[in-house]
Parts: structure tokens; sequence; C-alpha cells
């Protein structure tokens, strides 16, 4: 009989290596989002010139800690008419998948729970699935702002999977792979993805950030409008899971642009020893990763909440037009020059540089357009008065 | 205890998901709840594929039919407003003709089924993302195009149809 790791039968070890996989990501995720967390307070803190949380504990680092506490402690209501199985199940269906996310994403060479040759479709069909857990939620909280917030979500989230994904097509246009390793791989030293595909980066960027709720597209929770939107019904762990998700789902994506454009795991000295070299890659990628993270939460101290037609002009206005350009630019790019990437760079570039520009003069435009309705509209208000 | 035996028990539970599913999309009243157990029929038949060596077209199964098609189903059921009378009342009344045309197609399903008794096991890696990519662009190129421009046109239908005339 053939005999796994550790002398274990191999059936055995298997689901031994599932558990141990399970754990370690749960605990990856709790733990990550205790620290941002705390990150996201004390950077909010600085930004808006407070000092944040500074009693419980050194630098009131305890201070989530003493939160997640409170709220394992806290009673598990649920209101009389709520739609008692969807209520209890739809917190896990936005965790569960947020959480197998974890097993494709590439912390350094070997480390990596399955290096699935579909890894990227695999992390975009389980960002499909969180829709359902919320719009789950929103429905069975029997609440009519539970209900908005679902639905504004499930809008959002389904127009947004179509930017994000037409961007990631553009990076396994030019790699060639959808295998995250080999997405790394294909990017050595400082030639990382970031040089060839500026534009799809900004574009993914953008659209990660209406897919994980967070400003300045955080419409399905907006406190101004909605209570709390889908989070209103909830409390205690079940609203903590739901948070611990958005966190998780802001790691997964900053991971994602980490792999996709800037070389994941590379970084100076990962070769130096077979055992230095993952953990200094573990390193190098969580640096990378969290860098992503606190601009996440730069953003979400600096700028304002989108309402929604706003928010569903962006998407369906601009960034698919501009990431069906992109795609089919570089689609044609690379079908005549196969072997280089320098032409595909270049009109990246050039097409990053065009969009920018011509953000302030659609702008400008679109104010004079309703500035012009309103005064055409005074117009005929003033003349209807007009005693005859 | 074996990776076969493994793979039966997780096909045996597959399949009661799937049947157990359906039936229950069939017979359960309560509208989101049929929409849901749909989605679990949809998870359970890409868990069929993994188990067939074909996870592209299992995330692909996940992708559309979970991610998009029965959220628009939900959309479309909340939306609808509600009767009075009780969901059960159209179309539990006809059983004898539901009997009647079901039974001749279940009859072909049956023995359509039975045919792959003896045969062999299909090729693992027929769902495989390189295969897959060159049927789709490569030697079905044209069918697939057509399907595309199928719904380019329904697209637009659509959008013609709901367009407002005072904008």
């Amino acid at each position: 009989m053939p005999l796994g790791p550790f002398g274990l039968d191999p059936a055995i070890w298997a689901v031994l290596r599932l558990v141990i996989a399970v754990l370690l990501a749960v605990g990856l995720v709790f733990n990550g989002a205790l620290a941002q967390i705390y990150l996201e307070r004390k950077i909010q803190a600085i930004i808006q010139d407070r000092v944040g949380p500074i009693h419980t504990g050194p630098w009131g680092l305890l201070q989530t800690l003493a939160d997640a506490v409170k709220l394992l402690g806290k009673e598990d209501i649920r209101a009389r008419l709520t739609d008692r199985w969807f209520f209890l199940a739809a917190p896990a269906f936005v965790f569960s998948p947020m959480l197998a996310s974890y097993v494709v994403i590439p912390f350094a060479p070997g480390v990596v729970g399955a290096d699935l040759n579909i890894g990227l479709l695999y992390l975009t069909t389980l960002g499909s699935m969180t829709v359902l857990g919320i719009v789950i939620a929103g429905w069975a909280s029997n609440n009519k702002y539970s209900l908005i917030g679902g639905l504004r979500s499930a809008g959002q989230l389904i127009s947004y999977e179509v930017p994000q994904i037409l961007s990631l097509v553009t990076v396994v246009l030019v790699v060639g792979s959808l295998s995250l390793t080999q997405i790394v791989d294909s990017q050595p030293g400082i030639f990382i993805n970031l040089l060839v595909l500026p534009l799809a980066f900004v574009t993914y960027f953008i659209a990660g950030l209406a897919e994980t709720n967070r400003n300045p597209f955080d419409l399905p929770e907006a406190e101004s409008e909605l209570v709390a939107g889908f989070l209103t019904e909830y409390s205690g762990m079940r609203w903590g899971l739901f948070f611990v998700a958005e966190y998780g789902e802001v790691t997964v994506v900053s991971s994602i642009v980490t792999t996709l454009w800037f070389g994941g795991w590379h970084g100076p000295w990962t070769d130096i020893h077979p055992l230095v070299g993952p953990a200094l890659g573990v390193l190098w990628f969580t640096l990378k990763t969290y860098f992503f993270v606190l601009v996440f939460m730069w953003i979400r101290a600096t700028l304002p909440r989108f309402r929604i037609d706003q928010l569903m002009s962006l998407c369906w206005k601009f960034l698919i037009p501009v990431t069906l350009t992109n795609l089919m630019v570089t689609a044609v790019l690379l079908l005549a020059f196969p072997d280089d990437k320098l032409p595909v760079a270049i009109a990246n570039w050039v097409l990053l540089v065009l969009f920018a520009a011509a953000v302030p003069y659609l702008q400008r435009r679109r104010l004079a357009a309703l500035r012009q309705r309103l005064a055409t509209r005074r117009l005929s208000l003033a003349t209807a008065d007009r005693p005859s | 205890m074996s990776f076969d035996l493994i793979e039966t028990i997780l096909f045996a539970l597959l399949t009661i998901g799937i049947v157990g599913g359906a039936v229950g999309v069939v017979f359960l009243n309560r509208i989101t709840g049929a929409a849901l157990l749909m989605a679990f029929t949809f998870l359970c038949n890409a868990g069929m594929f993994v188990l067939l060596g074909a996870e592209t077209i299992a995330a692909f199964q996940v992708l559309i039919y979970v991610g998009a098609i029965t959220v628009l189903i939900l959309y479309g059921v909340m939306f609808t407003p509600q009767q009075e009378r009780p969901y059960g009342l159209f179309f539990q009344k006809q059983t004898p003709w539901a009997a009647l045309f079901v039974a001749p197609i279940g009859i072909f399903v049956a023995l359509f089924a039975f045919s792959f008794r003896d045969s062999e096991n299909p090729s693992t890696k027929g769902g495989d993302l390189v295969p897959l990519a060159t049927s789709v662009f490569r030697d079905f190129a044209f069918p697939f195009e057509v399907a595309s421009v199928l719904l380019l046109a329904a697209m637009i239908g659509a959008i013609v149809l709901v367009k407002r005339d005072d904008e």
C-alpha cells in the first residue's frame, strides 16, 4: 500500500489535509479581520486628526479583540417575523465562498492550497456567489431597509462583475494562463504586470472596491439612507460573520491585485535558502497585500459615497466601454506580436493617459448638460406660473 | 477506505442533492425557497462536473447559474405582486394531463440513461480548459457566434421594449 506524508494512508491524509487547510484559512481570516479592523480605526483616526483606540492594551491593540469577545457573548436575536432558515443561513452563504477563495491564493512557491489550472476563474466564481447570500439576507430580514440594501447590492455586484472579469481577462491574455502560480512566475524581478497593463489594474481596482461593498461604493449598507442595509436586523456573531466576510473579501481582492499585477511573492532574497525563501515569499506577499488593504482604507476615509444612479452609470457607461476597448486592443496586439509585450504595454499606457484625460472633459460636458436641463425647466416653470 | 469509495459516496450525496433539490423546487409552496433549492441543485450539478474532471464547466456552472440566473429569478420573485389565492391553484389540478405528457418522455429518458450502463468511463479530461476552448472557439466557432448574435438581438429587443418615450 502506498504511504502518504508522515506514514499515513493517502485517503486519511487527504481528509486530514483538508481539515488542516480549513482551520488555517479560518484562523487567517479571523485574525486578518481583527488586524484590519484595528488598522482601519487607527488609519481613519489619523486621517481625521483623532487618536483612535488607545485605552485597551498597548496603543489600543486589544480593542478589536475586546469587541470580538463582546460580539461572541451577545444574545442571538432573531425578530419573530423574519424568515427563519434563510435568516440563519445567509451569513454562511456570504462567509463560506470567501473562505473557499483562500484555497488558490499563492502565498509563496509551494505554499498554496491547490494550484488549480483555472484558479482565477475559481476566484471570480466564488466572488459571484456572495450576491446570493446578501440578497437572501435582505429578503429574509422582513424589513424594507434590508430589502432595498440587498437588492441594491445584487444590482451593484452583478454590474461590477463585468468590468472586473474583463480586466482579469486582459491579464490572462497577456500571461496565457489562468493558474495563479503561473501568473506569478510570469513576472520575474521588476518586470511586473503593472508595467504592461496599468489600465486593467485601475479598472480592476475600481471594480474590486465595488465588489467588496467598500467606500465609495458602500450603498448596500449606506447608513445615512438605509439604517444599515441588509445588516439592519442582524446582531451578535451573525452580524460579525458578515463583517469578517467583508474584510476577508477585501484581503482576497488585494491579494488578487498583488498576484496579477505586482509579482505576488517575488521580492529580494527569496532564493537564498530552500526554507528561508518561501518564508520571505509569504512575507513579501503579505506586505504587498496589506499595502492594498491600506489603500482601501485610505479611500474609505477620503471619498464620499456615490449616488445609486452615479454608481450604475460609472459602471455601464465608463468602466465597461473602457475595459472592452482595452481587451480588444490587447487581443489584437497579442495576435500581431505574439512574443512581445512591449506593444501591449505602450498601447495600455496610452489608453490609460487618454481615459484619464477624458474624465474631466466628460465631467464638464455632463455638468453643462445638467445646467442646461435645469435652466429649461426653470424657464418652463416660469412661463407656466405666469398669470394669463 | 480508498479514493474510489470516497468518489462513490460523493456521487451518491450529489445525486441525492440534485434529485431532492429538484423535487423540492417542484413541490415547495414557498416560491423563494424553491428558487434557493434550484441554486442548490445547480451547485450539486457543478459538483458532478468536478467529479467528472471538468472543473472549468463546473466553475462556469456556478458563475452563471448560481451567481447570476438564480439572483435574477429571486429578483423576479420579489418584484412579482403577491396574490391572495394559493400558489398551487393553477398547476396542481392537471395531474392526468401532466402524467400523460410526462410518461412518454420519462420512458425515453430512462432508456437513454440505461444505455450507458455497459459503456466505458468517459475520459476525465473532457471538460478541461484547453480542449473546451479549442472546441468552442475553433471547431464550433460558427454556432458559437450565431448563439451570441441571437443573445445580442434578444438584449437589444428587451432594451427597446422597456425604453420610455419621455426621455
